[in-house]
């Protein structure tokens, strides 16, 4: 380990729903738009879905046009690129979100600045993945072979590198020509901060001097489904109104799509040549509950996350962007964990998923380039949605052996801005968890 | 369904591989050569082929495509074959 060595965050880029690039993101952002809006994919499925509203970008947004092997089969074979910025061999290994992921690299990276030299280094790695599995890739190998039983060469020569697991860090690899480190690291919801925060890791312990990192989530129906059957879906609200964190009536959260992406460098290095720096990494923390359970938060699986992140930086933020995905269980345990942690006074939390929803293996890289925003912004955008708060206990306070905070979750309305505020913010911290019982946590601050 | 009529099928068929350069299929004959003179990535040789089969509604044996050339003629010659084998199964 090389100590002394510090990350920032020089670069950006990324795929986000309903809007053309990261500008309109962040316009949209910070003046408290909603991104989710009605699928027809899913409503159009009537009562099969019990969802109807997502986060989600369609495959022929954002220059992508996606080319059919038989019409009206609903899996593209390959992609164009309007833009003329990928080539047709990186397509031709690509799905959706892989596309995603290749456009989010060349939009950090020219900010970054690097030079093809410092690009193509072998001190340059690339750590990106999502949180599902090839579904749509796969969809033709189902119907060819399976339904069909056509031969396995009908499912097309492209199935293994458009839908294995690290299909992201693959082609974006072969498009940057990085000559460092590939790699995926997948802990479900928890991927996008976890790819982020293992880059941060090779650079800061003197194995890389950059990457790109971050997290996809390409759009898939079978993905939606999977949530939809566990019934952890917002139903019965209008678009705009359907992904409520902290609020009393939320009833789960709404399930989106897209891609994250930044680019690290080792600090001094970008110091010395200029670049831009969107923030400074003080540290990153992961761990798991340890309690055996796939699904329920922890309370203090969170409190020794916070631990371990204050362990060896400083951690007193002007915002805490939490996970908040408005299911009904996890926003307020996690809320109290910020607090007990925390104090009552001095922070605001937001909740990005309260506009875009919950985007699954992009949410915590997503949510980071949120984070970025308000430090460049000096703005923390509301959560939508979060109108009531519960006056009451909830149940999990009742329960015997509760050792966190005996106070409901409207005592800390004052947290939690409905609206977007100006205020100084010089650090943040990130955090989010996935099923598993994984936590993760990563504390960024301005560059001053 | 002639030589002339298979080629201009294939032809149609490669025009939906991305990776082959649409430059490359204006002087397409039988004696062209998929690796050394259309520079096809031998990923794509086994997509043509699927695609060939769905075109020209033909299932090729395994062995066929295990000893194809990488000629223009050789996907022809093997195509008329899968044809006739086709046809003499189906008057059975």
């Amino acid at each position: 380990m090389v100590t002394g060595r510090k990350v920032a965050v020089v670069g950006m880029g990324g795929s986000f729903p309903d809007c053309a690039d990261i500008k309109e993101f962040d316009q949209k952002i910070f003046s408290g738009q909603s991104l989710i809006r009605e699928w027809s994919k899913a409503a159009e499925r009537d009562k099969q879905i019990r969802s109807k509203v997502a986060g989600y970008i369609n495959d022929n947004d954002l220059g992508i046009e996606p080319i059919y092997l038989v019409e009206g089969y609903d899996w593209p074979e390959t992609f164009v690129d309007t833009r003329g910025r990928i080539p047709d061999i990186n397509l031709s290994t690509a799905d959706l979100g892989c596309v995603w992921a290749m456009n989010g690299a060349l939009d950090s990276i020219e900010m970054a600045g690097w030079t093809k030299e410092e690009t193509q280094s072998e001190m340059t790695g690339v750590v990106v993945a999502s949180g599902g599995g090839g579904n749509v890739i796969m969809r033709n190998a189902w119907h060819a072979f399976f339904e069909l039983g056509k031969k396995s060469r009908q499912a097309g020569s492209h199935m293994v590198d458009r839908a294995m697991s690290y299909r992201e860090a693959a082609n974006v690899s072969c498009l940057i020509k990085n000559r460092g480190v590939c790699e995926s690291i997948i802990s479900a919801c928890a991927t996008g901060l976890g790819n982020i925060g293992y880059a941060y890791r090779l650079i800061k312990f003197g194995l890389q001097d950059r990457a790109i990192a971050g997290g996809v989530e390409g759009t898939s129906l079978e993905t939606f489904i999977g949530f939809d059957a566990m019934q952890v879906l917002s139903k019965g609200f209008a678009p705009a109104e359907s992904s409520r964190p902290f609020d009393i009536k939320r009833n789960g959260f709404v399930c989106s799509f897209g891609a994250g992406i930044v680019a690290l460098e080792e600090y001094e290095i970008a110091k010395a040549r200029g670049a831009n720096i969107l923030a400074v990494i003080d540290d990153y923390f992961n761990n798991s509950d340890g309690d055996g359970d796939m699904f329920y938060p922890s309370y203090s699986g969170q409190l020794r996350m916070w631990k371990g992140l204050s362990a060896n930086a400083q951690i007193k933020p002007d915002v805490v962007k939490v996970h908040g995905t408005a299911t009904p269980v996890g926003d307020i345990l996690e809320l109290i964990s910020v607090v007990d942690t925390l104090g009552e006074e001095g922070y605001h939390v937001s909740a990005p998923k309260s506009q875009f929803g919950h985007m699954l293996g992009a949410a915590g890289s997503v949510e980071f380039i949120v984070a970025l925003l308000m430090l460049k912004n000096q703005q923390v955008p509301g959560c939508l949605n979060s109108d009531t708060l519960n006056p009451e206990l909830e149940n999990f306070q009742k329960k015997e052996g509760w050792q966190g905070s005996m106070k409901p979750a409207a005592a800390y309305r004052h947290l939690i801005p409905q609206e977007t505020i100006t205020k100084e913010i010089n650090q943040v911290v990130c955090l989010n968890y996935g099923f598993g019982g994984t936590n993760s946590a990563m504390a960024i601050s301005r560059d001053i | 369904m002639d030589r002339k009529e298979i080629l201009a099928g294939l032809i149609e068929v490669l025009r939906t591989i991305r990776t082959v350069d649409p430059a490359k299929l204006e002087n397409v004959t039988e004696e062209t050569d998929f690796m050394t003179d259309m520079n096809t990535p031998s990923t794509e040789l086994i997509n043509i082929a699927a695609k060939v089969e769905q075109k020209f509604d033909v299932e090729f044996e395994d062995e066929d495509i295990d000893e194809l050339g990488s000629k223009v003629k050789d996907v022809i010659d093997l195509i008329i074959k899968a044809k006739a084998r086709t046809e003499e199964e189906r008057g059975n």
